[in-house]
């Protein structure tokens, strides 16, 4: 619905920013000079404004991420049969939400961490229209998966620090929260996209 | 009769303006990638260009002795 808003507004501020450029003259009286400001200089921000905003919310969908081609395994791993599956796991139970569950999980919780991944976004675009598009299972992160995107969410529930696994061994759920021994690499939660062998998995069919 | 300079810079800005806008507007169509680009490298630039043109419109500038003449005719000049 937001969508339909913005829609509507900068359809509006175009309108009217085209109507004073035809009618330029109307400029020469003080009225016109208002609307002028108000049709050349503040809708147009507002809507910039309003469209980047709206912007920013759809690149952190699901949909968005899913809509390269090259992406689609990785939207299918969302729905894997097997709990073991670490993405699964957090789709089908909610534990991310649904409609921005790939933001969720690799958006890096720091400073830079939206502006950085929009740079990486522009160098897929390149690869996906003027590049070779690599086959899903050969696409790596960039850096190892970080604990800290792990530990937004689960740092001080009370599943993730009372879980008997993190108690294996003295100082394991230190070293965890620490980073020097990473959630998803130490065979504790390896289990991850696992795109490359999809073809045998069973799938979840969600009941509507 | 000879359009004012700042009649004319107006008339570019609001092109401009109202180009991006439709870009923009083009953009909120589809949830992709390439739309984010679009808006973001096309739409935002042209927007910012007619208003920074529209901006500089406002800045006196030196008319010429025809345009002044003709503006005072009007009862209405556009230099301060």
């Amino acid at each position: 619905m937001p969508s339909t808003i913005v829609s509507v507004f900068i359809a509006i501020t175009a309108a009217t920013a085209l109507l004073v450029g035809f009618r330029a003259r109307w400029t020469r009286s003080r009225e016109g000079k208002i609307l002028a400001f108000v049709a050349l200089c503040v809708l147009p921000v507002a809507s910039m404004w309003g469209g980047f905003s709206e912007q920013m919310e759809r690149a952190e969908s699901t949909q968005f991420c899913l809509s390269c081609h090259v992406m689609t395994d990785f939207g299918q791993s969302l729905r894997v049969d097997d709990p073991s599956y670490i993405p699964a796991a957090h789709f089908q139970n909610n534990r991310v939400p649904r409609e921005s569950a790939c933001y969720t999980c690799h958006t890096d919780y720091a400073m830079f961490g939206t502006f950085t991944a929009k740079l990486r976004g522009l160098r897929h675009l390149q690869v996906e229209y003027f590049g070779t598009i690599p086959k899903p299972e050969e696409i790596k992160l960039y850096t190892p998966y970080n604990n800290r995107e792990c530990l937004h969410c689960h740092l001080g529930a009370r599943h993730f620090e009372e879980a008997s696994g993190h108690h294996k061994t003295p100082g394991l759920l230190q070293s965890v929260k620490s980073g020097q021994k990473s959630c998803l690499s130490s065979g504790c939660h390896d289990i991850v996209h696992e795109v490359g062998s999809l073809k045998d998995a069973a799938f979840w069919n969600e009941k509507k | 009769m000879e359009t004012p300079l700042v009649e004319s810079r107006i008339k570019w800005a609001s092109l401009l303006i109202g180009i991006g806008l439709l870009i923009q507007l083009g953009t909120l169509f589809r949830v992709h990638p390439l739309a984010f680009v679009g808006f973001v490298v096309v739409g935002c630039p042209l927007i910012g260009a007619g208003v920074l043109l529209y901006l500089w419109s406002l800045v006196p500038v030196k008319q010429k002795a025809s345009e002044a003449s003709q503006l005072s005719r009007m009862g209405n000049g556009w230099i301060p």
